[in-house]
């Protein structure tokens, strides 16, 4: 498998742009690839996610492509739109730091091939902003690599809206990677959908860090694909630091969904909160994994965990796990995580009121991931995620 | 409206209700009292189709037709009502919502269109005032964090916004204050009529003097060990259920 990397960045080295990955960096990625390969699920941190289909994805980007405005959900007001078609775009891009967290490598594929970055810089007052990346081809005719790089200076805010989504084609390959800096006293609202096609893959790498009394928010709505892998990596590097992560992910048919959480406090005084809400239905696989790592010096650390997965399909499965690693003594974690079905007593209370048994389950269901849903503060953003999940669930 | 013809049932293999027996005509109300562990609450759920009950041998017929071939939902859209001793907390799913799809459920069963949103407000909004229950009430989750006395009363108010023909009520007095009782038993009277019957399962008498019978029946170990008036209730608060559990033994 490792000489497919630089065999197949050969080809179209010359074609890659230099301003929004140096050539030097993506040559080093190709190495670092080389070595190591992707992951597999031998790998403890990949054993829920399906990675069968890297064996034979075509890794070099498809080309940009017209699409249809029409085809894209309804803009939000207030918020400027940036489009993204197989990830090319944007203009001025800024070097984003070099790939960490709990791995790299999926990162790293994404310095070797992106086209485009979306890059937000807020110096000051308050942002709203859009990404809509959207994928348009097969997986065999080529890859899309979405790219952002978000620097939030001191005391600025950014509302930010992030969209991944399939037109045309509905077995896309695509590999995202965003980088998020929140400086001192900033505050940072991220909304993530992933509604790609239903033959889709899609592989993403978040990462962010804060400093002292930094804000970051990140809310995720997983639909779509028929596999989704999201890392998620934050770390809290300053005192007052403050990270929400809240993620719901509905699974169906014969997805797979699967998210892993690492938030890292290095610091005293920061607080994590954790909140996923997951249903497998069909013969999906949804899982969570959700850790959190203490430091020597992080003593006042607070972090709440809230993980509850519900199988919703009697082929289905799903898997949620906290997991914490404490190398201090004044902390206060609390961690519930629960899977299971839909409580009996609530559904039999539906059902003497005359209410139809998939109404019921449906209803259920939505009353779920109200847990996740009811946080996302911009109205008409989460009426489209309403509308969504109606659809799924029905 | 409700015949139930020497009914059987097991929970798990354990006989809770030995060859019960019953009328209750159109119009009427019934209390069954009963000490605990007899079946009372057993013979509630077995009206409403709770799943986990056994139907051995017997027969229920309700509004002529055959009970126990009904699923739940079927039941209530029929015109049967079960008031929960334990009304069950259901966050996110809002209480208007709820009787909403209650009520348009019940008219799709008889080929009624949905209800006017803006006139099912309104009444909905009645009956509230008629419960003294606070209008936030509606927008919250179903029963979410409601006191016990409030989930009583929401039981009650379900009950006159989908007017069934038959309520049955497990136990919704224990755990109440005078007051919320005097409410709730106010609820239930309203919605007396010669064309609708009601079920009271419960455990005292004191929400008999508020709702007045017009028979009362005593549970014991699974059937009707005595029927009487509302004199039966009397007499029974001031012998103790020993009286007539010595009888049935």
């Amino acid at each position: 498998m490792s000489a497919r990397f630089s065999e197949q960045y050969a080809a179209v080295a010359d074609s890659l742009p230099t301003d929004v990955v140096s050539a030097e960096r993506r040559r080093s990625a190709v190495e670092m690839l080389t070595a190591q390969g992707l992951p597999t699920s031998r790998d403890e941190n990949w054993k829920y996610v399906n990675l069968r289909p890297l064996e034979k994805v075509r890794f070099t980007p498809a080309p940009p492509s017209p699409i249809d405005a029409s085809a894209l959900p309804p803009a939000i007001q207030g918020y400027e739109r940036r489009v993204f078609v197989n990830g090319a775009g944007g203009a001025a891009p800024t070097q984003l730091s070099s790939p960490v967290g709990p791995d790299a490598r999926f990162a790293a594929l994404n310095d070797v091939f992106a086209t485009g970055q979306a890059s937000i810089h807020v110096t000051s007052g308050a942002a709203c902003l859009e990404l809509v990346f959207v994928a348009t081809a097969d997986a065999q005719a080529g890859a899309s690599y979405p790219r952002v790089n978000i620097h939030v200076e001191p005391n600025a805010r950014l509302t930010l809206i992030e969209r991944h989504l399939s037109v045309g084609s509905d077995s896309n390959f695509v590999n995202s990677f965003v980088n998020v800096q929140v400086d001192k006293g900033a505050t940072v609202q991220h909304y993530r959908v992933q509604s790609l096609g239903a033959r889709a893959i899609w592989y993403d790498t978040l990462n962010a860090t804060l400093t002292s009394d930094a804000t970051y928010r990140v809310y995720s709505v997983g639909l779509g694909a028929q596999i989704a892998r999201s890392t998620v990596s934050v770390k809290l590097a300053g005192e007052r630091a403050e990270t929400g992560i809240y993620a719901a992910s509905v699974g169906d048919r014969q997805q797979n969904h699967d998210t892993y959480v690492v938030v890292d406090h290095t610091v005293p005084r920061a607080r994590t909160e954790q909140t996923f809400r997951g249903i497998a239905g069909g013969r999906s696989r949804v899982s969570f994994n959700g850790k959190v790592v203490v430091r020597k010096d992080a003593h006042g650390t607070d972090s709440q965990q809230s993980l509850r997965g519900l199988l919703a399909g009697p082929e289905a499965e799903i898997d949620v796990r906290p997991q914490l690693e404490i190398y201090t003594d004044d902390v206060r974690c609390a961690h519930g995580a629960t899977a299971g079905k839909l409580d009996e007593n609530m559904k039999f209370y539906l059902l003497s009121r005359g209410l139809e048994p998939e109404t019921v389950q449906r209803l259920l269901e939505w009353a779920f991931l109200e847990d996740v849903v009811a946080r996302i503060e911009v109205p008409e953003l989460r009426k489209q995620i309403e509308q969504s999940l109606d659809q799924e669930l029905s | 409206m409700l015949s139930i013809e020497n009914l059987h049932v097991t929970v798990e293999g354990k006989k809770i209700l030995n060859g019960l027996s019953l009328e209750v005509p159109t119009g009427a109300v019934h209390a069954i009292m009963g000490p605990n562990g007899s079946g009372k609450s057993t013979l509630a759920h077995v009206l409403a189709g709770r799943p986990g009950y056994e139907i051995v041998s017997g027969k229920i017929t309700f509004d002529g037709q055959d009970l126990l071939a009904l699923a739940p939902e079927e039941r209530s859209r029929a015109g049967l009502f079960l008031g929960f001793q334990y009304p069950v907390e259901i966050p996110g799913v809002n209480n208007v919502y709820l009787l909403k799809a209650a009520v348009n459920a019940a008219r799709k069963h008889r080929g009624l269109p949905e209800v006017d949103a803006f006139e099912f407000l309104g009444l909905v909004r009645d009956k509230m005032k008629f419960m003294q229950m606070d209008e936030s009430f509606l927008s919250r989750g179903v029963n979410e964090g409601f006191s016990g006395g409030e989930k009583k009363r929401n039981e009650i108010l379900q009950m006159l916004v989908l007017e069934p023909k038959l309520t049955v009520l497990d136990e919704t007095d224990s755990g109440l204050d005078i007051d919320a009782l005097k409410i709730v038993a106010n609820g239930v009277n309203r919605l007396r009529s010669p064309q609708r019957s009601a079920l009271l399962v419960t455990h005292y008498q004191r929400l008999l003097d508020y709702i007045v019978p017009d028979a009362v029946h005593v549970l014991v170990k699974g059937r009707i060990a005595r029927s009487g008036d509302k004199t039966l209730a009397l007499e029974l608060e001031r012998r103790g259920y020993d009286w007539v559990s010595g009888e049935a033994a």
